[in-house]
């Protein structure tokens, strides 16, 4: 069990960073907490004592969301549910309400938040690959010689390895900030054992944006994870599809472009199936939800894949 | 320690308490409010039976920390029938037949509640999904998703709210009748008392140490620090056995603590109670246990071997049980056979995963005798077998069954009964443990992981003429059920066939992995998994049906079966009728049909996806 002295609630940075300073060395920061009460059981980390529990949930500038045409800011305590009932950034980040249903079960994604899920860097995290696609930036504040002192960092700069991060143990991440994609079609690949509650052996974030007739290709994103140490942008692929037709000979091209993307450490064979699949699966998703053309792809490939 | 002072509304009353900071709200509500509606399954976010409305949004209590609840509204199972007037999804899950041991249930009323509040008109698909962070162990979901159907289309005004009264029985008459549960209320609306939700005036709390080494000699336990720490109540290893220490199914071989040796991972080494939970935690970690390793075997063919090391002293082969059936001449009968198939069949070791971990409370009463209230599914045998290990006549002891949370054999075992009665005795007060979801897989049984060899003889007709049967069971380190399971094993593996020549082995064997035991079907799913499965290749060899093999050799009214037994109706061949018409079976030889024909087509069930809630929105989507 996870045994603290004292738990803390902040409602500001500056009250946060103040308990971060006093109780430094001996104390926590946890926001949605649903990643660390289970850490802290028989068989991960067994009883942990932790003098001070941060929660930094509580903090309004932590829970803030901002959309525009062109950027999406989220503070870092914001719950995954809120991509299935916030409009906004449904529509701005329009793979997201497919990351999120697919994300732990209704109960937990009430509480569990984006900043846990970046930081945590699992390699099997779900929100990151989305949030690789979107080119975002974790925007990080720390208390220094008396003054909030802020940088952003490139989320793909941000994790290093599984559970390694650049995050200093003087900052906390305040929020993540990246572009809007209104207008693009959005899916989410996923597959685990179960579906609720599930890792991802395999997942994948993809955006496209078509031409007016949904019958080319003006942008694709696609972003891969679970199969590596960290997620990976796939921009061999979508400077392939950028530009050209949509059709079911461009898919299968581009799925079986040889990218040597599977390096986990079990079921390499299975996961270079998996990829394949999700590839075809996900851009035939997006592209119909992008307004595709209807005759564009084969009803057989769609059959295949679907 | 900085205490917390939590100001909520609970259930609709303002509270104001102290709380600790490590404290869940899980703890809060179920410890210090006493509403035990809710419980806990896994402590992990898994299984979901903790959900509660926060601010009305549902959450898992087991994630979140007391602190949390800070000025919220929290609304608990107790909630939803304040009354005593059960909802309308909790009327329907009592009429769907939808709680079984009812453990999980206040979860999935919950998880429900919100799914019809977050979409009225949710389909199954949808009911499935959000439903989906909540683990039942009994029912197979069916009748709960046919319950929250039900209350949607009540709710909706599709269907009478007459659909969600009771069933009368005819008088009398049940048998093929549906027939109301009576206990049901008491678990739609979490009332009914599960030992761990049970209190007693002046109780202690109590943790188990558990053996890190699957085989090593104990050559001291130092109990003094864990005594001397302030609010320890009592500390107990084999040494207060005041009696015959052994407990078990058939062998008594398992002492209540480990006396001597450890023999598993995860074996009762020294037990505290204590004035809280904390306390008796840390009292357990400060019992000092010197252990010398032994060599270990960790797999029924290992321990076989000559030279494997000896689990117990009394079986020297490590053998548990061996159960020889013969009939005929098992070697005439392959000679004479057309084909002869050999092959190797194997299971592995499965939890019953059942909803609510062991839990158990004990006392002795004014006259004396000790009282211990547990989900036992066995009481009259663990009855007798504690009067033998606490010294005392049989009136002495007193077994009283609390609601068993699901048991599928997993309970059947004396596995912690013995601690707390002896914790009892020593303390002069009542005391309770509760075991957590880990301590649960680790030291309970499990079902035994076998390796089956089987020959089979068959003419090309179809018809056996002889099997070879061998199947050895990991038992794990002590006895519990595994004599059983192997008779079990021997009667019903060879199935309800007609086999002129059979010779069939079942051997349970004592290893240091964590003990096998009972698990519904006993030994029949290991050894039938072999023999069916070997029927469908032979199938496949012969050009035959897979029910056509079936008929061709099953027992008929009359039949005697290998152990001698007359039956005088047999119902194989009316199951198989059934089961061939409900699967829509096609006919043909195993293996030469392609694809699946009962996914996505009309009248036949979708494929597994996720996002059902977003099935309107494709429809939109395809409109625009």
């Amino acid at each position: 069990m996870l045994i603290c002295d004292e738990y803390l609630t902040p409602v500001s940075l500056d009250e946060a960073f103040a308990a971060m300073h006093q109780h430094r060395g001996r104390s926590r920061i946890v926001a949605g907490c649903t990643d660390t009460l289970p850490w802290a059981r028989e068989g991960r980390a067994g009883d942990v004592e932790i003098p001070v529990l941060i929660d930094v949930s509580k903090i309004p500038e932590l829970n803030d969301i901002k959309v525009d045409e062109r950027r999406v800011r989220m503070g870092a305590a914001t719950p995954i549910q809120r991509f299935l009932d916030n409009a906004a950034l449904a529509r701005a980040m329009p793979e997201m309400p497919r990351c999120a249903v697919w994300f732990a079960d209704d109960q937990i994604r009430a509480q569990a938040t984006i900043g846990g899920n970046i930081v945590n860097a699992s390699p099997a995290a779900d929100v990151t690959p989305c949030l690789v696609a979107h080119e975002a930036n974790v925007e990080l504040a720390a208390m220094r010689d008396g003054r909030i002192v802020r940088r952003s960092v490139a989320l793909r700069d941000f994790i290093l390895g599984p559970g390694k991060t650049v995050l200093a143990d003087d900052e906390l991440v305040v929020a993540v900030e990246c572009d809007a994609l209104p207008g693009y079609g959005g899916s989410f690949e996923k597959v685990g054992h179960r579906r609720s509650l599930v890792i991802s052996i395999v997942c994948l974030a993809t955006l496209v944006k078509l031409d007016a007739q949904g019958r080319n290709f003006d942008e694709v994103r696609l972003a891969i994870a679970g199969i590596r140490p960290v997620p990976r942008r796939l921009h061999e692929i979508e400077d392939f599809l950028r530009g050209g037709p949509l059709s079911s000979a461009r898919l299968e091209e581009a799925a079986d472009m040889q990218l040597d993307l599977v390096q986990s450490r079990t079921r390499q064979e299975y996961r270079r199936d998996v990829v394949r699949g999700f590839l075809v699966r996900g851009l035939i998703n997006a592209a119909k939800r992008a307004g595709a053309d209807p005759d564009a792809l084969t009803p057989e490939m769609e059959a295949a894949y679907g | 320690m900085a205490e917390l002072q939590i100001k909520a509304t609970v259930n609709g009353r303002k509270i104001s308490r102290s709380a600790q900071p490590s404290q869940r709200l899980l703890d809060f509500i179920r410890d210090d409010l006493n509403l035990t509606g809710n419980k806990e399954g896994c402590g992990a976010g898994e299984c979901g039976t903790c959900s509660v409305f926060v601010d009305g949004v549902l959450m898992k209590s087991c994630l979140l920390p007391v602190a949390k609840a800070q000025g919220t509204q929290i609304d608990t199972i107790e909630s939803l029938a304040k009354t005593g007037e059960l909802s309308v999804l909790q009327k329907a899950f009592h009429k769907a037949g939808a709680s079984q041991c009812g453990y999980c249930i206040p979860g999935m009323v919950m998880a429900a509640t919100a799914a019809l509040r977050s979409n009225p008109f949710a389909d199954r698909e949808e009911i499935k999904e959000r439903l989906g962070g909540n683990i039942c162990r009994c029912t197979g979901y069916q009748k709960i998703f046919d319950a929250v159907e039900l209350a949607r289309d009540v709710q909706n005004g599709r269907l009478p709210a007459t659909m969600l009264d009771g069933i009368d029985a005819e008088q009398g008459d049940y048998i093929g009748k549906n027939v109301s549960r009576i206990d049901a209320p008491s678990k739609v609306s979490g009332k009914l008392k599960y030992a761990g939700d049970m209190l007693m005036p002046d109780m202690l709390h109590v943790h188990v140490l558990r053996s890190p080494h699957a085989h090593a000699r104990i050559l001291s336990i130092d109990t003094s620090a864990a005594q001397a720490m302030e609010g320890v109540e009592g500390v107990i290893t084999s040494a207060d056995v005041p009696g015959e220490d052994g407990f078990g199914v058939f062998v008594h071989d398992q002492p209540v603590m480990a006396r001597d040796k450890v023999r598993y991972v995860g074996e009762a080494v020294a037990a505290v109670a204590a004035e809280d939970p904390l306390i008796a935690r840390r009292a357990a970690a400060a019992i000092k246990v010197v252990y010398e390793p032994l060599p270990a075997v960790f797999s029924a063919e290992d321990a076989l071997r000559p030279g494997a090391p000896v689990v117990h002293a009394y079986a020297p082969d490590n053998i548990t049980k061996h159960i020889p059936i013969r009939v005929g001449d098992v070697e005439a009968g392959l000679a004479e056979s057309d084909l002869v198939i050999e092959e190797n069949y194997e299971t592995q070791a499965i939890e019953h995963a059942y909803l609510e971990p062991e839990a158990g409370l004990a006392y002795v009463d004014h006259d004396g005798v000790v009282v211990v209230i547990s989900p036992s599914q066995n009481i009259t045998h663990h009855r007798h077998m504690l009067a033998k290990i606490i010294a005392k006549p049989i009136a002495k002891v007193r077994f009283i069954m609390s609601p068993v949370g699901g048991g599928f054999g997993g309970k059947e075992d004396m596995i912690y009964q013995g601690m707390l009665a002896l914790l009892a005795m020593k303390t002069g007060r009542p005391v309770r443990l509760v075991f957590t979801r880990e301590e649960s897989i680790a030291s309970t049984a499990k079902r035994h992981p076998s390796k089956t060899t089987l020959r089979m003889g068959l003419m090309r007709d179809g018809r056996i003429r002889a099997v070879a049967f061998r199947m050895i069971a990991d038992g794990g380190a002590y006895g519990l059920s595994t004599e059983g399971v192997m008779r079990k094993a021997a009667i019903l593996g060879a199935g309800p066939y007609v086999i002129p020549n059979l010779q069939m082995d079942t051997i349970g064997v004592y290893t240091n992995n964590t003990p096998s035991g009972a698990f519904r079907s006993f030994g029949a799913l290991q050894t039938q998994f072999a023999t069916e499965s070997h029927l469908d290749i032979a199938c496949e060899r012969l050009g035959l049906d897979p029910f056509e093999i079936r008929r061709i050799n099953m027992m008929r009214d009359g039949a005697t079966t290998h152990t001698k037994q007359k039956l005088k109706s047999v119902s194989i061949g009316r199951v198989l009728d059934a089961a061939e018409k409900a699967s829509g079976w096609e006919k043909g030889v195993s293996g030469q049909r392609n694809g699946r024909g009962d996914l996505n087509g009309e009248g036949l069930r979708p494929a597994v996806a996720l996002g059902a809630r977003f099935v309107g929105d494709t429809k939109q989507e395809a409109a625009e």
